[in-house]
């Protein structure tokens, strides 16, 4: 009987692990250390690089990609994905800054516009995969080049510069990012993290999203409205980039229509790398965060060693891939 | 037999737990229609399968044409000319029918594929078969009937000389079945050897000349189909001992209040105008041989598949339920024959499997209160004495019987007081099978109305107050356990048309 076997495996495995070691999970430790070393590494390749005040520079360029990727998290955990988030994250900048710029709406307006559009892009996609169950994939590319359109409609195809922080009248905002050098983004982002990793694990949405990310089939006959749950996942991620949007431009001013999609693969990446498995049912917010911050400096490593931005993108892409397969190793073992 | 084309002689087969063939003798003459019955598990499908070579024998030996065979896949034997028609078909929906005739083994022209030549072939064979149908059609766009025509076709084209029928008639209309006849008797003047397996008693009283009956997983004997009677094929298919006591009579009292009432429900082929009580505090099992519409009918009820029509009535009440979570208000609790891919979900914890149904219970305002949930699951793991660590453990490591009391007790945090067991024992071994028996007895003595489907004479018997018997979607009998016997039953849930 294979059974009582694995029993006692598991049971080995578990006296082994120090008390916080099975709290934080073990692959979190590890991921953790990776990023320490990895910083290490790139300190002492790039000799006097990584001050703090360096760090805090690059840290608000991670805060957007954090948010889209605490987001993607909960669409991956139902076993599904999302490629229209930087898209859309884009086609949320866009619109919103275009409103602010060129129709003089108050910038507390705008940045409510931005959460908005991200939010009925969750509900769109969202409705179409649970009630209408279009694949996630054909979904999301479709309302990738949907947020585009929409997003170079609106704006005749101009890019859109937010307003900078010494600008009198709506340069506050960037606040939201850093302000007079303490990083205000870095306590939004982690307390947004917290809240995710809250209802992911302690709510009834989190519960069920995990659940039927792992079987759907079982949930449903257990009376559970699957459909809403799987719905409000991408509710939640669309909600997540509108945020991202914010940080977006915060950090960058310029929105460009007809971008956005490098940032799927990063925010993906993270996301997976952080232990959040592709075939669902199985998330982390904590290894979320540790995993963009591990694409982020990756990315800004590679800048600072001296190698061209497109490297970045490939990095990237065999990361995914790498990550991936490893998931999908450790899921063929355990069966 | 002199002129046998096909022996097989002391067939031995395991599986871990399981004697699945034991010693099984099965021989085919050219010019024959061989019918070959048994109840489910009786080991029907593993003797054709250890024929075809998709399991290898572990002892035994098989004389095809005079040499002893040893097939490593169903490609070899069908190239000796050993081929199965399978009750699914296996054909591609969106390829014409001479393309899927010829597939893996097309003609070609060059570097292209000559369709044409193809058709031609077809209808040769169409011809020969005299069916009528037309090589250029879609697959998809044919009857059952006719799709199992051209799988006949196939065979033929690869040169059988033996063909394996798996329940052929299963899905085929009466004309249907009465033009597959007509190939099959032509097949046999040509002098092919024919197997048929079939649970229907009247096509083998039509079709077979021999009869082999098997019964869990040994060979029973084979007749001559002219001299026997229907009940000399039903006793050899059920004579066996059952050493476990039988319950003689049912202590539900008559005057029990009934808790649910299903009246003329419908869904699809496989539920046809089915009705039947429950009564508080009784087991109702359901008889049946495979595909009798068993299972279909518990899905219905319980609003996981689409049902066509038909009433529903819970302690008197009529009920809407349109889905599980319906069923699950009204105090239905469904406990699925395929646990892991419906009952429950392996890669959680045991405390998170027992809550799923009730989770609004275990609530502190938005929070889930997880020490409540975690005293709540412990409890159900000390009364139904669910072997695990602690609740923590993921159900995945668990042993099939004590999964199998991870769902009951989901049903049972959710205070269901009609549960739903479909196949309850299957996949787990024989002594969780008691200890999950003890506890459907102690569940309906406590008050719980039970409905358990299964597929194993000797369960039904054993548990059973009142027997529902099925066959091919139709409820064609039911029993109180006073008077139920094998015979009765079996009688009951093959087909016979009167």
């Amino acid at each position: 009987m294979p059974g009582p076997e694995k029993e006692t495996e598991g049971n080995v495995e578990k006296i082994k692990q120090h008390p916080f070691v099975k709290k934080v999970g073990f692959n979190r430790v590890i991921l953790f250390c990776v990023m320490i070393l990895m910083y290490l590494a790139f300190a002492i390749m790039v000799p006097g690089f990584f001050g703090l005040a360096r760090i805090m520079s690059i840290m608000n360029y991670v805060y957007f990609l954090g948010f889209l990727s605490l987001g993607v998290t909960f669409v991956i955990a139902t076993g599904g994905i999302d490629f229209s988030i930087g898209p859309v994250m884009f086609c949320c900048g866009l619109i919103s800054g275009y409103t602010l710029v060129n129709k003089g709406a108050p910038v507390v307006a705008a940045l409510i516009i931005s959460v908005l559009i991200g939010f009925l892009f969750g509900v769109f996609n969202g409705y179409l995969v649970s009630y209408w169950t279009i694949p996630p994939f054909i979904v999301s590319m479709a309302s990738m080049n949907i947020a585009k359109g929409i997003a170079a409609v609106y704006t005749k195809t101009q890019s859109v510069s937010w307003p900078l922080s010494n600008d009198p009248a709506g340069g506050w905002f960037r606040n939201l990012v850093s302000c007079n050098g303490f990083p205000v983004g870095l306590v939004i982002f982690l307390v947004a993290a917290f809240i995710c990793m809250i209802v992911l694990n302690n709510t009834k949405p989190g519960r069920y999203i995990l659940c039927l990310g792992s079987n759907r089939e079982a949930v449903r006959l257990s009376g559970v409205d699957t459909k809403k749950w799987e719905m409000l996942a991408y509710v939640i991620c669309g909600t997540l980039v509108g945020i991202a949007a914010i940080f977006f431009v915060g950090a960058y001013t310029t929105v460009q229509p007809g971008y956005g999609d490098q940032y799927n693969n990063e925010a993906i990446a993270g996301c997976v790398m952080g232990g959040t498995s592709m075939v669902g049912g199985l998330a982390s917010i904590g290894g979320t965060v540790i995993g963009v911050l591990i694409i982020s400096l990756l990315q800004e490593g590679i800048l600072a060693l001296g190698f061209a931005k497109d490297i970045q993108l490939i990095v990237t892409g065999l990361i995914v891939i790498v990550v991936v397969y490893a998931d999908v190793m450790a899921r063929r073992r355990k069966n | 037999m002199a002129d046998a084309i096909l022996t097989m002689e002391e067939i031995d087969k395991s599986f871990p737990g399981v004697h699945a063939l034991d010693h099984v003798h099965f021989d085919v003459q050219c010019g024959e229609v061989h019918a070959l019955m048994g109840e489910n598990g009786a080991g029907k499908s593993t003797l054709m399968k250890v024929l075809t070579g998709i399991y290898s024998k572990d002892s035994g030996t098989i004389t095809y044409e005079g040499k002893e065979v040893a097939f490593s896949n169903t490609r070899e034997a069908q190239e000796a000319g050993i081929v199965i028609v399978h009750q699914e078909l296996n054909m591609v929906g969106d390829l014409t029918v001479a393309q899927n005739i010829f597939i893996g083994r097309e003609f070609m022209k060059g570097f292209t594929i000559d369709d044409k030549k193809m058709i031609e072939e077809s209808k040769k064979l169409f011809d020969e078969l005299k069916i009528d149908i037309n090589p250029r059609d879609k697959m998809s766009d044919l009857t059952v009937g006719k799709q199992q025509m051209c799988e006949i076709a196939k065979a033929i084209s690869h040169k059988a000389k033996v063909i394996i029928f798996d329940e052929p008639s299963a899905a085929l209309t009466e004309k249907e079945i009465e033009d597959l006849f007509t190939i099959i008797r032509d097949l046999r003047s040509k002098g092919l050897a024919i197997v048929y397996i079939s649970h229907r008693m009247d096509e083998i009283k039509v079709i077979t000349d021999r009869v082999t009956v098997m019964r869990d997983g040994g060979y029973v004997g084979t007749l001559i189909t002219k001299e026997c009677t229907k009940e000399d094929i039903i006793n050899m298919m059920v004579g066996r001992v059952i050493y476990e006591d039988p319950k003689t009579e049912s202590k539900v009292p008559k005057d029990a209040p009934v808790v649910l009432k299903v009246e003329h429900l419908n869904a699809g082929r496989m539920v046809q105008d089915v009705s039947f009580e429950l009564r508080k505090g009784e087991i109702l099992g359901f008889s049946g041989l495979m595909g009798a519409g068993r299972t279909e009918t518990a899905r219905a009820l319980f609003g996981a598949d689409p049902k066509t029509s038909g009433d529903i009535y819970v302690n008197g009440e009529k009920v809407t339920i349109n889905s599980p979570q319906d069923a699950v208000k009204h105090g239905i609790g469904y406990l699925s024959e395929d646990r892991k891919r419906y009952g429950i979900v392996v890669q959680k914890t045991i405390t998170e499997n027992s809550t799923m149904a009730t989770l609004e219970k275990y609530m502190s305002g938005i929070f889930i209160n997880k020490s409540e949930e975690k005293k709540i699951t412990e409890k159900y793991i000390k009364e139904l004495a669910t072997k695990t660590p602690s609740s923590d453990q993921l159900v995945v490591n668990l042993s099939g019987g004590n999964q199998q009391k991870v769902v009951i007790a989901k049903w049972l945090v959710r205070d269901c007081d009609i549960l739903i067991f479909d196949e309850p024992t299957r996949g787990i071994d024989v002594g969780a099978k008691n200890e999950i028996y003890k506890l459907m007895n102690r569940l309906a003595a406590e008050g719980k109305s039970i409905i358990m489907i299964s597929s194993e004479m000797t369960e039904i018997l054993r548990m059973s107050d009142r027997i529902v018997i099925m066959c091919e979607g139709k409820k064609t009998g039911e029993l109180d356990i006073s008077e139920a016997t094998q015979e009765k039953i079996m009688s009951k849930a093959t087909r016979d048309i009167a």
